[in-house]
This record gives structure tokens, C-alpha cells and sequence, in this order.
């Protein structure tokens, strides 16, 4: 029977508490809602989705599934229960077994031997996900010969030329017969170590590094061996005594009846049922809180000068895509820091939509977020969440990254924001990671002033036992997701901090009550000197900031910002309108002393030099004798988009074009004389770059992973309301299909398959399916003895050939 | 976190709020491993630098104190970064120790293996080192102390000596103090260079460097070789030796361009030494001559190049260097930590004006108008001629006479560049010139006269720069100055440094002409004098007669 109708019932006989842990495990099964349990069963046993399950496997659960996976079959029944997986996994208990065996049952990824023997048995789609060689174990001997005809025929060889030279294999005149000798020979009690003790030295550690792969790359591979040669080398030896199988000129494949063997006649050896205990260095809390808090400001300070700098000059983008090491430079010497943090800066700032890439110029604008006006705390809020829940992994695109995975991939660096970084996986490792420290620090128990420091390796062995399979993309974006966290304070010194704490716990806005109190308040006043700068001792309010960047040059990086004063920087105040009253003004009302007279002298004998010629813009004059006429023009409201300002008697200017003038002159009622003096085209000033409003709303703070209970609880009433097996259902026919026709390529049966062709016509033909990739099935067709190739989305039905003939015979 | 003095920037400077309650306690604290850069009226910034912290831990301080510190008296958090790259160099230092074998002599020891092996593999080092006597130690050529210890800090890994110094010719020396005391200042100095072995005292002029000299003379009670900038210093450090100290004229040499006398003290100028005929230095075997136990440098910032390479041979002899500012124009201080030693005592300006023992100056920068037709030449001029003719306004000799004036009965200098307007100025006033090419006899009767008072007046030029002591001059009126270094600038400001018989303020005039060249020196030169923390006022010239 099909393992999607096995499941269904045992999903609809299930309480709604189990249910509910069902999704809380696997919520891609019900986004987007299912219509009944056929369709959940459905999706439960697709490949997608059953890899995801794989992926929140921890280490013991996914070995169980992997010996389960061994020792059971489908077809013939075999089902697995605590008792029989035991003895093949070394260090493991009934109870522990047990458990995990229901806990995988619970997530849907095993379900009970109909025929009620109690055992379990895996959902058929299992062996396309769990990989080729699960447990690091390889094919057995009549399994290789099975389904390599080639490696049957050298290994019929092999043993004949063992029995000649009276190892003690059994004699053999096919293949098969070969293999069950090989089979019973390596499995005599203290065989494989006698001979072992005789091989040539290295061989045991060779040996050794079949423990977590079965397969192995050899040159010429096929040699010619004799098992009676003296000065045989490691390799040499193996494959004359057939415990290694070349399977082509290049590669080897250890069976599995010899690894077992070697591991001590057990498939795992190395299970332990709770995490190893990790070893780990220790930082002082203070150090922690204040590496934290400094790195908060400092990010919060640097994003918001970033956003500045792009305000006024937008980033130019590559015609390859992402910003290039050029603009990069340019904004790290404006921001005063290295270019590797910038690249940080950005991508974090395009991750959480400060900026968004105006299509029209292809260049980067700072958003309409309103994110500069937020408190602090809201500011570091909006950027941690939307770090938690972006899709990409920034630290790709900086060059350490690039210089780490030189030696590997040899591609030059990922360019700062370009596509290339896009890691869809990235949030739930992001998420996996920060609960993985939560739990290295829970365990650690150092005294309240010390803190754990969470190194990479602890963090990637922890992570290595509670997401196997998700490990090994972690290791390539472990180191950026520290930085990130470093640079976000959510880890300080290397130590999870409270901060941290909160946003591991899923919930970030506890973070923000703590960040109010630890962030002080934006200073409204700074320290002015004689020696021509002005000191902020800390955080200024962001107004105050505009205006001194206006008056002063910035220095220095750091919590406190140096203004330098300088005629030049003067000048650039006074050109954008300020006058010497003004500053000097202004000055006064923020500084916590008197202006120093340098300082003042300053001002006043800049703006005393300033502006002696004056420049302005004015797109036409409107010129008069009657100076009364003039100014009553500049009062008329019609008027009032020319602008009409006085210039001098008797001229008035304008902002927009002569015609346009002349043409709102008329329409009330004047009459004036259009003098063009050239001719040309005037052409209206570009007025300053304008801000393009984000696309995306403020981010969430779930990163939309786990699914609302309002959802779960719509599901499961959707669910309880239609009958448990609905065939008929769009997800579960091509499921069942599937099920049916890989059913068939193991058992190697023939199908009643019915097919649409082009034209919409069905045709039903008794086929043999081959193989099943990639959206279509390779199939032979008896009658016309031929291979053929059919879209699976033209298969419409399609039954075991046999079970029809049952199915006629009642 | 605290509500303390000090802002740590991560760009690697240290805000001191002045005015803070706790400041002085912060600054006494993070003078040991940090360098005052800026000291205006509010905020003081100090640098972190590598040899700051090296000094430090010569000094005995561990990157633990240096951490407690900046934490305990920081207002916001401390950037992560720089604490581990305080406590990181910080480890450097001492890890490779220069150490007197009773067998091989000279040896270089460690207790880090991976270091010893990185240094002797380095390419310039390798020929130094003799053969390795086990694995934490090797030998150590006795002529290549200086060498190596450059070296070593030129990669990063400065060593520690403690080889020890030959002991000297012993020739005892007194202190006669009769009318005076040793300030406790520098008795602190003369004490912390003696447990340090070698090193550098940074006092700011005018606070009586010559007398920490005079006492680690005492200390030693060797023969020594002082090695001062010219010969008027020299003169001034022998007449300073004889008052203060038990020496005789006897037992004091001079080894100038023009005497060549070797005695137990023996004060030789860096010009003599630095002479070179036919590619060899003739007098650097003074330097061997008598078995020195002492080897003082004055004005360590001045010391020239090829003293430095002869410093490198004297390595087992004690040195003692004394400045006013560690800040080399050349940036060698690497080769003045390594050669003469380590900073082992230094007093801020402030502090010891606080205490009185220096007076406290007033800067004025007169804003002169350049008259119209001098206006006109200047706007015409070659780039090259521009600052001589805006800084040699007539204008501004007027402004002086009537500068001169307004202070009339005390004891002032007229200081410029050019020789033309000093001249000038000095036949208006009717006040004797000291020049390049006045005599050394001369200058010694002009500066006389000058302390005693016989004359008010004095108008010099550059030569005056260097360590000539006029303690009486309290008003110095600057005409014209070469391109706003920062060097002359605290050189000039020191000869009116020297505190007063009654206590007056010293007055420091400048006079700029507006808009031109003159007065962008003079910004320099004002930023450099706020930053050190002197009152800078500016003034019109038509407001002078009111004022003063």
C-alpha cells in the first residue's frame, strides 16, 4: 500500500495537540493550507519538504533514521523497531531508541508497518533526500553486483582468483555467487582482523577515512592485482582481496558488509543521545557589556553618517551588479573607517531598506523610512530584525571573505550589494546559530562577572550535533554571522549578551527597554575652543549634527565627534545662506561656554570677506520703468509660481522660462514684449536629488518563519471538516503517481500509465519505468522495445500493472 | 559604565574633559601610556601609540592596569577593537629580554619560542646574532646592541635591556644646595631614570632640566660626556655645573669648534661630533675617550641623524636624555626609544605651570593692515617672495615701537627671521641685535647684560632659538617666523617660560599681517599654542595704545 494513504490515516486518526506539534515542527505543511489530510500526507511525503524535515534533525535522530532507512524495506515489509535498531548502533539505549523513533513518527517522517508487526517504516521519498551514502556506509556485495554489472564481472575475478590462492573464500561461478561469498567470508568472526594484521602498514589508517563515506578516489583504479603480490601497496592489497570496489578507472567504493564489519559489526559509532559538552573560554561580563554597548552606538553612528553621505552623492552601481571597490573607497574615507567595515554598512543598511536601488538611475538612495528620526533603540531594533530575517549573507561580499575561500574556489570577491550574496537558507541558520549560543551559555557555569566566549569551533561542534545536515553550509557563513552579531551587539567580547539573549528567545523588543536605559540621551549642546574646534562629548541630536557638519569639518571616530572650524568651512555656511549673526547665534545657543574670540574672529572676518560679489540664479527678468507696477506683480497670487522677486528698481527676476512668463503676464491681463536675446533653450536647474519611498513595509520581527496560531488553528478546522481520503486532490495525484511509478523502478514491474499526448488525447500503454529525475520518466516500452522519454505532468494516472490485473481477475 | 572624564575614540585618542571632577585623577592615570597631543581649554586628546604603551610597560605597567583604567574612567563604552589592540602590543614588549650571560656575554632571551624564531630569521637582523645556546636564548655580538634593538622595534617586538652598563670612571659630584632645592619634580625624574637604567625625562622649558642633569650627574658619581645643541648652551650648562654643583672649573671641558678640551665632564656640541672630514668623523673617539659612566643628550628632539648611529655603538653606557616634547619633525622617536631609552619621566606644561614653577603665558596675535601699496606688491609678488614681503611689513615696525611702549621697564625680546627688519627694528629702538654673525663672546656679553638688566631690550634672531636661558625676558614681541613650525613655536614660547622674580605673566606678542600668507602661518601657529593650552587672544593693531 502507498505510504502517502498509510500516512493520511494515521494524520487524520491523530489528536489536534499532535497536530499542532506536527506543524510547530514542519510549518512549510500547512503554508499554504492544505484542503485535507490526503494533501497534507501528500506534502508530508514530498522531497522538498521532507528535506526540510532531515534539516532539523539533530545528530541522534537523523542516525536512527539512517539505520532505519538501512534496514528496512518498503516492499518486502521489513519494518524496523527499537529492539532491531539497537544492536547496530554502539553506544545507544532501548528507551533512547525508542523515543526517538516516536519523535520522528510524530514529525511524519516514519509510519507503522500496516501489516501491524509494530515496527516502523520510512516514507518512500526518504531515499532521494537522505543521501547516497547514509551513515557513511556504502552498498553491500549483492547490491553492487545488482546494479553494477561491470563491478559483478571484475568481482567474480576477484574471488576466484581469492579462492585459488586459498583464502578461504568460497568458490563462485556468477556473480551473485561471488558476492554472498564475499558477503559470508568478511562477516567470519576475527577474519577481517587476521587479515588485516598482515596487510601492508598504512592500510588501517586508509581504512580509517571510509568512516563517514563510503566512496573514495583512486587513479586507475582497475589495475591488475594479485592478492600473492609481495610489495603490494595499501590500495593494491585491498582491491586484490575485494574489500575495496573499484567502480570505474577513478573511484572505489567500500562495501558495506566490510564497514560494519570494521566499526565493530555496528552502522553508527559514534551516537550520543545529548550534545557534547563544549569547552569554553571565558571573558570578563564587564568586558561583554561594554564591547557590546560600544559596538550598538558605533553602528547606529556609522549607519547614520552612511545614510548622509549617500544622501548627497547615490551610489553608482556596476553594470556586472553591486557597487564597486571605488565607490566603496570614497565612502570610507568620507565615513573614516576601512573599506571591509563599510561594505558591512551598506549591505546591512540595504538589507533593512535604508537604502533601495532607484531603477531609473540605477544608483542607491537613501529611503523614506523615517528610520533617522527613531529613538536609538527603535533604530537598532528595525536593523537587527531585519538582519535576522535577510535573505542574504552580507560577509560574502567583503574581501576577508573572499580571501578565506581563495584558496578553495579561487572567485574573486562578491561585489557590496550585488545578487550574488543571496542566501535563501540564511535566516534559519541565522536563527539555528543564535540558539545554538543561547544554549553553549545556558550550560556554561562561570561566575556572574565572567561571561563564555562563544568560539567558532564550539559554536559549529554544537551546531554539527543539533543540525547535522545544516552544518556544512553554516561553516561558510559562521564567521560573517559573528561579525554581524559582534557588530550588532548581540554578542560582545565573543559572549552572548543580554541583548542577544532576548534576540535569540525570538523576541527583540525586550532588547529595546535594556538599550533605552544603556544608550544616553542625544546631547543638544557641545564644548567650543580656541583652537578652532568644537567638541560633542557624545551622542548629538541629529539636528544639531546637520548644522555643525554645515559650519565645521568632522574629525576623529568615536563616541565623540571633533568639529573643526576653518575659513573654508566658514565660507561653505555662508554660501548655503547662513550669515556671521546667525552662526555666531547659533554657536552661542549650543555651547556649554562662551565662543572663544579666535573662534569669533573667525567668523566675522570670513563673512566680511564673503560675499562682496553675489551669483544667483534667475531664469528671466521682467523689466519695468514703473516701479509700482513691479512690486504690486510680486503680490499677485496668480503670479506666484514665477517667483517674481525685486532685483533692483524697475527689475524683476523669475525662476521659470521667458515664455512661460510672458504667457502668466497675460493671463492677467499684462501685455509684455518678449525680448530673447539668443534664442536658446533655457534650461532649468535640476533641483536636488529626491528620495524614492521603500518598497517593503518595516520588517517584521519573526523573520515570517513559524506560522500564526490564528493559522494553525484555521488549518486544523479545515482539516477536521472534510473526509480524511480525497484522491482526487491536486497535490496528491502527481504524488501518488510518483510514489507508484518508483515503486515500480525498484520492484522493477511494469505500470498501467495513461497519457496525454499533445493534442489532449489519452492513451493508456503498459509500460516499464526506468528512472524518475527532474520532472520526467524515463520509460521502455515492451511492445515496440524502445525507450522513451514522458513529462510527468502528462501522466495522468498510473497503476502497478499487476494490481489492475488483480483488480480484473475480481 | 561610568559618568567619567575620559571618551575613548576608537580611532585611538583619548578625550579628557578638563573640567570634570575626576579629571586630574584620569590624567595622572593614562599620562603613563598615553601621549598629550592637544591641550586646549576643555578637552585634552591623548593618542594611544605603540611606543606610548611600550613605555608604559617599561615603565612596569601590565595591559591589565592600562585596560582597568581606561574602563574605569571612560563616560561611554570602550571600543572593543582598541582594548585588544592595547593588551596585544602591550604583550609585545618584553617578550625578547637583552641579558648579560656570565659565559657567551650578550645574550637575547625569551620565553615565547615562536618569537625568538621569527626575529632571528629576519633578513638585517640574522648577521647580529652569534650562535644559539639553546632554544630560548642566542648570542648577541656585544657591538650590536644599539643595532638590534633598533631592529627589534622596527618589527615589533621591542626588547627589554637589562644587560646593564659599564660602571665608569667614578669621579664623584655633589649638589650645593644652599639657596635652592631640587623641585620634587625632578627629583621624581632624576629617580625614575636611575631605576630605569636609560631613558629619556620630557620636562617643558623653562622647568630646570639642566638641574635633573646636575642631580643624575650626583647619582652617578662618574665622569661624563654632555652632549648639548650649540656651544652657547654649552656655556650656559657649564656656568649652571659650577653654580650648582661641587665641580670645579678644572674638572669642566668644553669640546666645541673652537676649544677641544676632554675633563671628567666634558660638554661637547652635536656639531662638533657630526663633522665629517673626508667621509670620517674625526672627533667621534671622544665618545671612548675617558670611560664615561654618564652620557647626557640635551634636547633629544634635535639630536641629528649621525649621532643617532653613534648612540647605537655607546649601548652599555647609561644614557640619559632630557626634552620638551618627544615629537620629532622627522618622526624618528622610534630610534629614541630604542637608542637613548624609553620615556622615564613626563610632566605636562600645565601641571607644572599649576604648581608654579613656570610662569604662565598670554599669547597675542596682533592683526596688522598691510598699507595699500605693500598690499598691492604682495598681490604681485612671486609665490616664493610673499611671505618675506607680507612678514617684513613696515607697518609692523611701528606696531613694535609702540609695543615696546606700552612696556616700557620690563625685559623684552624682539624675535624674527629676517635680518633686514630685525636690523631695522633694532636701530628704531635703539636696542642691540644678536644675529648669525655675531660673536660668541659677544652674544655671551649681550645675554649678560640682558639678565642683569643693564639692558631692556633685545632683538634676536633664529640663533636665539635653542636653549639660551634669559629668565628675566617677560615679553617677547614675534615679527616674523619660519612657516609656522611647531618646533620654534615652543622653543620661543620657552625662553619667557622661566618663572619671574615676581611673578608677572609672561606675554607673548605675534604680529600677522591680515589676509595674506603671514596670517595662514599664524592660524597654524595659533592652533598649535590652543592646543597646547595657552590664552590666545587676537587684537587689532589700532587697538594697541588702549590696551597692553
Amino acid at each position: 500500500m502507498s505510504s502517502i494513504r498509510i500516512l493520511t490515516a494515521e494524520l487524520a486518526a491523530r489528536s489536534d495537540k499532535s497536530l499542532r506539534s506536527l506543524f510547530d515542527a514542519r510549518p512549510d505543511l500547512i503554508s499554504p493550507p492544505v484542503p485535507d489530510f490526503a494533501a497534507l500526507a501528500a506534502r508530508a511525503c514530498a522531497r522538498v519538504s521532507v528535506a526540510r524535515a532531515l534539516d532539523a534533525l539533530n545528530k541522534p535522530q537523523l542516525q536512527v533514521l539512517e539505520v532505519l532507512h538501512l534496514t528496512t524495506n518498503e516492499d518486502l515489509g521489513q519494518s524496523a523497531r527499537a529492539g532491531s535498531l539497537k544492536p547496530l548502533i554502539a553506544g545507544s539505549t532501548l528507551a533512547v531508541i525508542e523515543v526517538i523513533l516516536k519523535e520522528l513518527h510524530a514529525r511524519g517522517l516514519l509510519y507503522r508497518d500496516p501489516a501491524g508487526s509494530g515496527g516502523y517504516l520510512a516514507v518512500s521519498s526518504l531515499k532521494d533526500v537522505i543521501g547516497l551514502h547514509p551513515a557513511g556506509l556504502g552498498r553491500s556485495y549483492p547490491e553492487l553486483v545488482r546494479t553494477q554489472p561491470l563491478v559483478g564481472a571484475r568481482l567474480l575475478q576477484t574471488v576466484q582468483a581469492l579462492h585459488r590462492f586459498g583464502a578461504g573464500v568460497g568458490s563462485a561461478s556468477t556473480a551473485l555467487e561471488a558476492a554472498l561469498a564475499m558477503q559470508s567470508w568478511v562477516n567470519a568472526p576475527g577474519l577481517l582482523d587476521q587479515l588485516l594484521a598482515s596487510a601492508p602498514e598504512t592500510t588501517a589508517a586508509m581504512l580509517a577515512r571510509f568512516s563517514t563515506g563510503a566512496m573514495g578516489a583512486v587513479e586507475n583504479a582497475q589495475r591488475a592485482v594479485r592478492p600473492e603480490a609481495a610489495d603490494a601497496t595499501p590500495v593494491d592489497w585491498l582491491l586484490a582481496r575485494g574489500l575495496l570496489i573499484p567502480l570505474d578507472n577513478e573511484h572505489v567504493e567500500l562495501p558495506s558488509d566490510v564497514a560494519i564489519v570494521l566499526r565493530g559489526r555496528v552502522m553508527i559509532r559514534d551516537f550520543t543521545a545529548t550534545p557534547p559538552a563544549a569547552e569554553l573560554q571565558r571573558t570578563r561580563a564587564s568586558l561583554r557589556t561594554n564591547a557590546a554597548l560600544g559596538a550598538i552606538a558605533e553602528l547606529l553612528r556609522l549607519e547614520t553618517e552612511l545614510l548622509t553621505q549617500i544622501r548627497d552623492t547615490p551610489l553608482a552601481t556596476l553594470r556586472a551588479g553591486g557597487v564597486g571597490v571605488r565607490e566603496i573607497r570614497r565612502l570610507a574615507d568620507a565615513l573614516r573607517v576601512d573599506t571591509e567595515l563599510t561594505t558591512q554598512l551598506l549591505e546591512l543598511a540595504a538589507l533593512s531598506s535604508l537604502l533601495v536601488l532607484d531603477v531609473d538611475t540605477s544608483r542607491w538612495q537613501p529611503s523614506t523610512t523615517g528610520w533617522q528620526q527613531l529613538p536609538r533603540e527603535q533604530q537598532w531594533l528595525w536593523l537587527a530584525t531585519s538582519w535576522l530575517a535577510a535573505d542574504r549573507a552580507p560577509f560574502l561580499a567583503s574581501q576577508s571573505a573572499a580571501r578565506s575561500s581563495g584558496a578553495v574556489g579561487g572567485a574573486g570577491p562578491i561585489n557590496a550589494l550585488a545578487a550574488e550574496a543571496h542566501r535563501p537558507d540564511a535566516p534559519v541558520l541565522r536563527k539555528q546559530t543564535l540558539f545554538v549560543m543561547a544554549e553553549l551559555s545556558a550550560e556554561d557555569a562561570g561566575g556572574p562577572d565572567t561571561a563564555p566566549v562563544l568560539g567558532e569551533a564550539a559554536i559549529l561542534a554544537r551546531f554539527q550535533w543539533r543540525r547535522p545536515r545544516l552544518a556544512r553550509r553554516l561553516r561558510r557563513l559562521l564567521p560573517g554571522f559573528l561579525r554581524e552579531s559582534e557588530l550588532l551587539g548581540l554578542t560582545g567580547s565573543g559572549s552572548l549578551t543580554k541583548v542577544g539573549h532576548a534576540v535569540a528567545a525570538g523576541t527583540p523588543e525586550k532588547a529595546v527597554g535594556m538599550l533605552r536605559a544603556a544608550l544616553p540621551q542625544p546631547l543638544t549642546h557641545v564644548l567650543l575652543q580656541a583652537d578652532l574646534t568644537a567638541v560633542a562629548p557624545g551622542y548629538l541630536s541629529p539636528e544639531l549634527t546637520a548644522e555643525l557638519n554645515l559650519l565645521a569639518e568632522a574629525e576623529g571616530q568615536g563616541p565623540a565627534t571633533i568639529y573643526r572650524f576653518s575659513p573654508a568651512s566658514i565660507r561653505r555656511a555662508l554660501d548655503s545662506g547662513q550669515d556671521a549673526v546667525r552662526i555666531l547665534d547659533f554657536l552661542g545657543r549650543h555651547s556649554a561656554t562662551d565662543i572663544p574670540q579666535p573662534l569669533r574672529y573667525l567668523v566675522e572676518d570670513t563673512a566680511a570677506r564673503h560675499g562682496r560679489l553675489r551669483v544667483g540664479p534667475a531664469v528671466s527678468f521682467v523689466q519695468s520703468e514703473d516701479d509700482a507696477m513691479l512690486r504690486e506683480l510680486t503680490q499677485l497670487p496668480a503670479l506666484k509660481h514665477l517667483g517674481l522677486v525685486p532685483l533692483a528698481p524697475t527689475v524683476l527676476i523669475s525662476r521659470v522660462g521667458a515664455r512661460e512668463s510672458a504667457a502668466a503676464l497675460r493671463a492677467v491681463g499684462m501685455s509684455p514684449a518678449l525680448t530673447e536675446a539668443d534664442g536658446g533653450v533655457v534650461k532649468v536647474p535640476k533641483t536636488g536629488p529626491s528620495v524614492v519611498r521603500a518598497s517593503g513595509p518595516v520588517p517584521s520581527s519573526t523573520g515570517g518563519e513559524d506560522p500564526a496560531e490564528a493559522e494553525i488553528a484555521a488549518q486544523l478546522s479545515a482539516l477536521r471538516s472534510k473526509p480524511s481520503w480525497a484522491p482526487a486532490g491536486t497535490e496528491t495525484a502527481p504524488q501518488l503517481g510518483l510514489e507508484i511509478l518508483r515503486q515500480a523502478i525498484r520492484l522493477k514491474k511494469s505500470v498501467n500509465i495513461s497519457i496525454v499526448d499533445s493534442n489532449g488525447n489519452h492513451d493508456q500503454q503498459v509500460l516499464v519505468p526506468l528512472s524518475v529525475t527532474g520532472g520526467r520518466v524515463r520509460v521502455y516500452d515492451p511492445d515496440r522495445e524502445i525507450e522513451r522519454v514522458v513529462s510527468i505532468h502528462r501522466v495522468m494516472d498510473v497503476e502497478l500493472a499487476d494490481e489492475t490485473d488483480e483488480k480484473r481477475a475480481t | 559604565m561610568t559618568d567619567g572624564p575620559l571618551i575613548v575614540q576608537s580611532d585611538k585618542t583619548i578625550l579628557l574633559e578638563v573640567d570634570h571632577p575626576q579629571a586630574t585623577e584620569a590624567r595622572h592615570a593614562i599620562a603613563a601610556f598615553a601621549e598629550l597631543e592637544r591641550a586646549p581649554e576643555h578637552m585634552h586628546s591623548y593618542r594611544l601609540t605603540p611606543l606610548g604603551l611600550w613605555n608604559a610597560r617599561a615603565a612596569g605597567l601590565d595591559a591589565e592596569q592600562v585596560l582597568d583604567t581606561l574602563l574605569k574612567y571612560s563616560r561611554f563604552p570602550v571600543p572593543h577593537a582598541l582594548l585588544i589592540d592595547v593588551a596585544e602590543t602591550m604583550s609585545r614588549y618584553g617578550r625578547l629580554r637583552l641579558e648579560k650571560d656570565p659565559v657567551h656575554g650578550l645574550v637575547l632571551r625569551t620565553d615565547d619560542f615562536p618569537v625568538l624564531e621569527e626575529v632571528i630569521r629576519a633578513k638585517k637582523i640574522e648577521p647580529l646574532l652569534g650562535p644559539r645556546i639553546d632554544p630560548m636564548t642566542v648570542v648577541v655580538h656585544a657591538s650590536a646592541r644599539g643595532a638590534l634593538k633598533q631592529l627589534l622595534l622596527k618589527i615589533g617586538w621591542p626588547a627589554e635591556d637589562l644587560a646593564g652598563y659599564v660602571d665608569g670612571t667614578p669621579h664623584p659630584v655633589a649638589l650645593l644646595e644652599e639657596d635652592w632645592k631640587l623641585r620634587p619634580y625632578q627629583q621624581l625624574a632624576v629617580e625614575n631614570f636611575w631605576a630605569g637604567g636609560s631613558g629619556v625625562v620630557v620636562l617643558p622649558c623653562g622647568a630646570g632640566k639642566t638641574l635633573v642633569g646636575a642631580a643624575a650627574m650626583a647619582v652617578s658619581g662618574t665622569t661624563t660626556l654632555i652632549l648639548v645643541t650649540n656651544t652657547v648652551s654649552a656655556r650656559q650648562w657649564k656656568e649652571e655645573l659650577l653654580k650648582r654643583t661641587s665641580l670645579t672649573e678644572a674638572e669642566i671641558g668644553e669640546y666645541s669648534g673652537a676649544v677641544k678640551e676632554v675633563r671628567p665632564v666634558t660638554i661637547a656640541t652635536y656639531q662638533v661630533l657630526t663633522m665629517r672630514r673626508g667621509g670620517l668623523y674625526p672627533h667621534l673617539e671622544l665618545l671612548d675617550a675617558n670611560n664615561w659612566g654618564l652620557i647626557i643628550y640635551d634636547e633629544v628632539h634635535l639630536l641629528p641623524a649621525p649621532i643617532f648611529r653613534m648612540t647605537a655603538d655607546l649601548q652599555a653606557r647609561r644614557r640619559l636624555g632630557l626634552t620638551a616634547t618627544l615629537v620629532r619633525e622627522d618622526g624618528r622617536e622610534g630610534e629614541v626609544f630604542s637608542l637613548i631609552g624609553p620615556k622615564r619621566y613626563d610632566a605636562p606644561w600645565k601641571d607644572i605651570e599649576a604648581q608654579g614653577y613656570i610662569a604662565p603665558a598670554d599669547c597675542v596675535e596682533v592683526r596688522v593692515d598691510l598699507p595699500r601699496d605693500e598690499r598691492m606688491a604682495y598681490a604681485m609678488a612671486d609665490d616664493g617672495d610673499k611671505y618675506r614681503l607680507c612678514a617684513t611689513s613696515e607697518t609692523k615696525t611701528a606696531v613694535v615701537e609702540r609695543l615696546v611702549k606700552t612696556h616700557q621697564g620690563e625685559q623684552l625680546l624682539v624675535i624674527g627671521q629676517y635680518i633686514d627688519q630685525l636690523d631695522e627694528i633694532a636701530e628704531r629702538l635703539g636696542a642691540p641685535v644678536i644675529k648669525g654673525e655675531t660673536s660668541v663672546k659677544e652674544r655671551q656679553r649681550l645675554f649678560g647684560e640682558f639678565r642683569n638688566g643693564t639692558i631692556h631690550t633685545l632683538v634676536v634672531s633664529k640663533v636665539a632659538n635653542f636653549s639660551i636661558d634669559l629668565p628675566e625676558a617677560s615679553v617677547a614681541i614675534q615679527v616674523s617666523g619660519s612657516f609656522g613650525s611647531r618646533q620654534e613655536e615652543a622653543q620661543r614660547l620657552g625662553r619667557l617660560l622661566r618663572p619671574k622674580a615676581d611673578g608677572r605673566s609672561a606675554r607673548f606678542y605675534t604680529l600677522v599681517a591680515r589676509d595674506t600668507l603671514d596670517q595662514d602661518f599664524a592660524a597654524k601657529r595659533q592652533r598649535f599654542l590652543a592646543e597646547q593650552g595657552y590664552a590666545y587672544r587676537i587684537l587689532d593693531a589700532k587697538d594697541i595704545a588702549t590696551t597692553g
